[in-house]
């Protein structure tokens, strides 16, 4: 999936590179400017014993019509570094340049681009109907609503809104509301949108939709999203690249794919009858082995008494292991590869477990 | 009005052909929102009027009893002075408790990120809020007049530039303290309480303390005395009276944008803008 997903993006990227040659940010070079340059940014909250480094020189680059996921436990500096993104948040120090302009310099023309859902805020009025909104906000975006009708007609169609097009937000259900937050954020035709948490409050179904409709943007129309989130399975299923953040600081940035497979984690699990106290004891003294489970009733795996080794073994070292499972005449029943997947390389490299309240469940 | 944000090359769905939205796109939506939340949910609205002559009624039929024909001799002015009272309570109290209901909403933040820059959305939302407000003033005057059978002029090319720049100090004011309330939430619920030192205002003694003309609301309010209660029009003021209704009108109205402004930017420096 990352693969098509980044050919896809290519694609747009070279389609917005044609619709960019009138951008007065380009750079000396002829390159367009990413969508957002984060240079050196540090943000101290308060004095004394009580202050807080929430953003500690960071630096980070995001390229157009990518999407990227931030993720970090609480505290760790996300929300500020996108409240310093879009100038919301005054950065003690460091530079943030959207599409080439500085925010901190000529933050009207660095918006006429950007916009933003924040966590835990309404983001739209919620006496008005939902059209109403995204007519509104399409303006406050430096956009004339009636030239984005048709688009706003898709919006509501894709985030499934249009039956509720006329309908104060008010009555809408806390999922719906959010789709509209969504939606009123997309309204202007902004290329660069931070989202923060945009599925807190969503059903499975709403949370799919918003998905999908999120990659659908990012392909066909070369919009730029940075996304934080707690859900790991929007993370996962959205973007293309991951920036951790851990007090303040960057701890990890990389696709997902590769944020696997550098975690020390790869692993295979092996299952058979045959594996007992004795091949257990010969195996720990060459490999890494990570769990041990015999299963007694034959529900887990395999049949009754059958144990499953899970033991950390990549590359070579795999052959070296079914060598020793030979040697032990171990008859191998069933055999899998154990890839870490996001969570697991969250908790690696934050040092952060409950926090993150990984699998989508925020708290 | 033309001109805009620039804008270049919105992402937007093919068929699209979106155009930069002018300064006329922006007034139309800010006012039709207004519009709309006025005519869909009038309840505020008609709550304010009720409750604006509940209290005349009060001041009226107990000064009756209490000063029988020393307030017939001043109703003309009492008149003026609770119609101006309530158009600045209702700028007032509109743009500061709009301004706190905004952050508490999460759109504050998104009339900041406008690439029309936060000034003109204030200055329209300002303007929108004291045109809702002169409807529901003129309300409360057509009912004090009915009520108590009072003859005043009421040429709207004298009442309403005289009014208007009267409140625009008060707008000012309330922009001031919708700045103190982005950055002390608490303290800026207090600075409620300051829409009762208007009655000083709108009674300030112009004409023995030339100084309180410098205040807000007070050369506005004397004015407005002479132009409803005396008849005097527009062209027939002095230029000197005109002029110094137009400063202090423009001097608040500056004033209370730069606190605004200055409170937004230590908020934003603060990290607190948006915090609610």
């Amino acid at each position: 999936m990352a693969r098509s997903a980044a050919s896809d993006r290519d694609d747009a990227r070279s389609d917005e590179a044609r619709s960019d040659d009138a951008r007065p940010s380009e750079e000396p070079g002829g390159a367009s400017p990413p969508a957002l340059a984060v240079e050196g940014v540090s943000k101290r909250f308060r004095d004394g014993e009580e202050s807080v480094l929430a953003v500690d020189d960071v630096g980070l680059t995001v390229e157009r019509g990518s999407v990227v996921g931030l993720l970090g436990p609480n505290g760790a500096g996300k929300t500020t570094l996108i409240k310093c993104a879009l100038g919301i948040v005054l950065p003690d120090a460091g530079s943030v340049r959207v599409f080439g302009t500085d925010v901190g310099d000529g933050r009207r023309a660095a918006y006429a681009d950007v916009d933003a859902m924040l966590e835990g805020a309404r983001n739209d009025y919620w006496r008005l109907t939902v059209r109403e909104n995204l007519r509104y906000f399409a303006t406050i975006a430096g956009v004339d609503p009636d030239s984005v009708r048709g688009r706003h007609d898709r919006l509501l169609d894709r985030l499934e809104l249009t039956e509720k097009a006329d309908t104060p937000v008010r009555e809408l259900s806390r999922g719906m509301k959010q789709k509209v937050s969504l939606a009123s954020v997309l309204a202007g035709g902004a290329e660069l949108v931070f989202l923060d948490e945009p599925t807190l409050g969503l059903d499975v179904e709403s949370s799919r939709t918003l998905r999908r409709e999120l990659r659908r943007l990012a392909r066909e129309e070369g919009l730029t999203v940075v996304l934080s989130s707690h859900d790991m399975d929007v993370v996962e299923a959205v973007c293309d690249r991951v920036v951790m953040m851990a007090n303040g600081r960057i701890v990890a940035d990389d696709t997902v794919a590769a944020l696997r497979s550098g975690t020390e984690r790869d692993a295979v699990r092996v299952v058979s009858a045959d594996i007992d106290d004795a091949v257990v004891a010969t195996l720990e003294e060459r490999f890494d082995v990570r769990a041990v489970e015999t299963d007694r009733d034959g529900r887990d795996h395999g049949g009754a008494g059958s144990t499953a080794v899970e033991v950390a073994a990549a590359g070579d070292e795999l052959y070296d292991l079914m060598d020793a499972l030979r040697e032990a005449g171990v008859t191998v029943e069933d055999v899998e590869t154990v890839r870490p997947d996001l969570e697991d390389v969250f908790v690696d490299r934050t040092g952060t477990e409950g926090d993150a309240n990984p699998r989508g469940r925020s708290p | 009005m033309t001109g805009g944000p620039e804008r270049s090359s919105p992402a937007a769905d093919p068929p699209d052909r979106p155009r930069p939205a002018t300064y006329y796109h922006l007034a139309r939506a800010v006012l039709y929102r207004e519009y709309l939340i006025f005519v869909r949910y009038p309840a505020n609205a008609i709550g304010g009027i009720v409750v604006a002559l509940f209290f005349f009624g009060v001041l009226f039929y107990g000064g009756r009893l209490l000063a029988g024909q020393a307030l017939a001799d001043s109703l003309s002015g009492i008149i003026v002075g609770y119609f101006l009272w309530t158009l600045s309570v209702g700028a007032y109290s509109s743009v500061s408790s709009d301004i706190g209901s905004e952050v508490q909403w999460g759109t504050l933040e998104r009339h900041i990120t406008t690439p029309f820059g936060f000034a003109p959305v204030a200055l329209l939302k300002g303007v929108a809020k004291v045109l809702r407000t002169f409807l529901t003033s003129a309300v409360v005057l057509a009912v004090m007049l009915l009520l108590t059978g009072t003859r005043l002029s009421l040429d709207p090319l004298t009442v309403i530039p005289v009014a208007g720049l009267a409140i625009a100090s008060v707008l000012g004011l309330g922009f001031a303290a919708g700045g103190v309330t982005v950055l002390y939430k608490r303290i800026g619920n207090w600075l409620n309480l300051l829409q009762f030192g208007f009655v000083a205002l709108i009674s300030a003694p112009v004409l023995d303390a030339p100084w309180t003309r410098f205040l807000p609301l007070a050369h506005g309010s004397a004015m407005l005395q002479r132009a409803m209660v005396d008849g005097v029009r527009l062209w027939e003021f002095e230029l000197a009276d005109l002029g110094l209704l137009a400063a202090v009108a423009l001097g608040y109205l500056l004033g209370g944008y730069v606190v605004f402004h200055y409170a937004t930017r230590r908020a934003r420096r603060l990290g607190v803008l948006g915090d609610y």
